[in-house]
């Protein structure tokens, strides 16, 4: 009977019905696109975490000089340009050691890559596949002395066709990004000329290396489009002995923040630096932080607004109705059957302009992703019943002073006949 | 001789403002009779009625109905006691617009206890309106309006059935029809209390109390209620 009186007294006030929906519609449709975006890009944020398998980046320790001008630095003539190959293993010397689960470095080159046919600018890197490590110094007497480490330790999930280079003594051999591949139109077996030439009026002369192609590597990311040789290789092409840029390390550690690694680190190789991955990604999240952070004030006011939509309607319905609760009332309605008939029409018009704004706010979140995050956003299962929760209560919470205002009509005046 | 189902005592009521509506009433009703309440407009006879109908509560004074002291529920147990012991037809019908015949019925079942069609249908058919079931109140005439308004009142078969003006909105073929309708529910044995205007009206009933000034001024009884004295003597 219930559902009944509903529907029927729903359907005679259709109009103001709607009214009110499209309050909740309005706070509804921005809550969702907050939601949404919110979820998505954090996850697409936190899954290029994870991507990214080094979540520490170690560089050369670059000093600048302030020149009193905005903006303006100059770099230091105590810059550092390379960090040492010989000092890599005190990496696993610092008071978190076994968290990290793996280094390798990295020497970067633009050098010319020939299949014979065409000739490709690409960036030649040097880096550890397979590599055994010597601790000279261990951290405790019983920490091991050699550390397996390199380049399948960190990316374990890079995509290789062919196979990796196992030998860390092999100069022979050379992984290609898919794009040199496509580029050059070299497959697995196939040599390969790198030819390093010093800029003019630098130190060095032209120097070539051949190669073979043994594996070629997919990842969707920059890595696609350099050539990996063993670092000696990289090193010996390009007369930079004992030299790297960086060294990406894998630290897992749940109970300490990867900073800790970064400054312990630092101490250990006064020369270098540690950047967390979370830094290099800090102006996407603060960017997400700043739309989230106005969104979630829209939301609020919309939300608001959406209560004060549906407060209105239920406030007037119920004066509008007053005789008819006085009349439920007298035929025996008790005061929670009032509310419950109350409440119920509440709900549905919060589940009416909550299911209409999830609707509209995923169209929004598009919008928003495209516009501020130039990318699309992916539909989450979790916020269509949030939404509807969130919908479904702010309608309950505004309805609840027009409901007490219902319960506390007394039958004998509305009802009384003049 | 039945006994008392209603006894008031010394009932006052005061609204704020300090209208006095009703200055000590005392009286008492059989079970089973047809108790007509006469007099001006404001003596106080609709507050009367209101506060033996659990509607209203009374200032001072005591009201039992059933052997149940009804001045001091509240409001919910007012409800639930007004629900199950009295029915309540209004001059003005009071039914629910967007709702058919049957369906402001079964609504005063669903407040009561379960919805039953078959016996709201019955309630219907009772006082004649079974063809008009699935009507909406604006499809019916005033007379048909009325004969919901009691069907509703008698569905949950309440002992007392209170009448205010049942027939102050009607033309007289319409009127004629309701009092035929009450008359034959106290002959059935409901007790029966109805406010009214029209002294006509009033000499139907087996007494007559008149109020003037929120006091009982006058009360005749005009025969000994004979519908009880039957089921006494059965």
């Amino acid at each position: 009977m219930l559902m009944r009186i509903l529907r029927k007294s729903l359907a005679r006030r259709k109009s103001r019905i709607a009214l009110a929906a499209v309050a909740v519609l309005m706070g509804a449709a921005v809550a969702t696109a907050l939601m949404t975006v919110s979820l998505d890009v954090t996850e697409k944020v936190s899954l290029e975490f994870r991507k990214y398998g080094a979540n520490l980046m170690v560089v050369p320790r670059s000093d600048t000089i302030d020149v009193g001008f905005p903006g303006v630095q100059l770099g230091s003539v105590t810059e550092q340009r390379y960090i040492n190959e010989s000092e890599l293993w005190k990496i696993k010397t610092i008071y978190w050691r076994n968290n990290v689960l793996g280094f390798t470095p990295f020497l970067y080159q633009v050098v010319e890559a020939s299949d014979g046919n065409d000739t490709q600018d690409v960036v030649l890197a040097g880096t550890y596949f397979n590599k055994e490590v010597t601790i000279l110094e261990p951290y405790a007497p019983q920490d091991a002395t050699l550390f397996r480490t390199g380049i399948q330790e960190i990316n374990p999930w890079w995509k290789v066709d062919g196979q990796w280079i196992g030998d860390p003594n092999d100069t022979r051999s050379a992984m290609v990004g898919t794009a040199v591949a496509e580029k050059l139109g070299v497959g697995i077996g196939d040599e390969l000329t790198l030819t390093y030439r010093p800029l003019v009026g630098a130190e060095g002369n032209t120097t070539t290396h051949g190669a073979t192609v043994v594996g070629i590597i997919t990842t969707d990311g920059v890595e696609d489009n350099q050539v990996f040789v063993n670092l000696q290789v990289a090193q010996g092409l390009t007369s930079r002995p004992g030299k790297v840029h960086t060294v990406q390390v894998s630290a897992l550690c749940t109970k300490c923040p990867v900073e800790t690694f970064a400054s312990e680190i630092e101490a250990k190789i006064p020369s270098v630096e540690g950047k967390t991955v979370k830094q290099l990604v800090n102006a996407e999240m603060s960017t997400l932080d700043m739309v989230t952070g106005l969104m979630l004030m829209v939301t609020l006011v919309a939300l608001f607004a959406s209560a004060l939509g549906v407060m209105t309607t239920m406030t007037s319905s119920v004066i509008e109705r007053r005789k008819e609760i006085g009349l439920m009332k007298a035929v025996g309605a008790e005061r929670r059957k009032i509310v419950a008939l109350f409440l119920s029409e509440a709900a549905i018009i919060g589940a009416l302009g909550g299911a209409a704004g999830f609707a509209g706010g995923v169209v929004l979140a598009q919008v928003i992703g495209m516009s501020v995050f130039s990318t699309s956003i992916g539909l989450h299962a979790l916020v269509l019943p949030a939404v509807l929760g969130l919908s479904i209560a702010v309608a309950l919470l505004a309805s609840l002073l027009p409901v007490r205002r219902a319960t506390s009509i007394e039958p004998a005046i509305v009802l009384r006949g003049e | 001789m039945a006994g008392d189902i209603i006894e008031v005592e010394r009932l006052r009521k005061l609204y704020e403002g300090g209208t006095r509506a009703l200055d000590g009433v005392d009286l008492s009703i059989e079970e089973g009779s047809w108790t007509t309440i006469v007099g001006p407009s404001g003596s106080g006879k609709t507050t009367l009625l209101n506060i033996i109908g659990c509607l209203d509560s009374p200032s001072e004074g005591r009201v039992v109905i059933d052997d149940t002291e009804v001045g001091g529920l509240g409001q919910d147990e007012l409800t639930r006691f007004r629900k199950d012991h009295i029915g309540l037809v209004f001059q003005q019908y009071h039914l629910v617009p967007y709702l058919t015949a049957l369906e402001n019925v079964m609504m005063a079942q669903y407040f009561h206890s379960i919805v039953d069609e078959e016996g709201a249908a019955a309630a219907l058919e009772r006082v004649g309106l079974g063809h008009r079931l699935d009507h909406l109140p604006s499809q019916l005439s005033g007379g048909e309006q009325q004969r919901v308004c009691i069907a509703r009142a008698l569905v949950n078969e309440p002992r007392i059935l209170l009448a205010d003006e049942p027939t102050g909105n009607l033309d007289q073929a319409n009127g004629r029809n309701v009092l035929e309708l009450i008359d034959a529910l106290h002959r059935e044995g409901h007790t029966i209390i109805m406010v009214t205007h029209n002294p006509e009206i009033a000499v139907m009933g087996d007494r007559t109390i008149e109020i003037v000034d929120g006091k009982v001024s006058n009360d005749t009884r005009r025969r000994e209620h004979p519908h009880a004295q039957e089921a006494e003597a059965a």
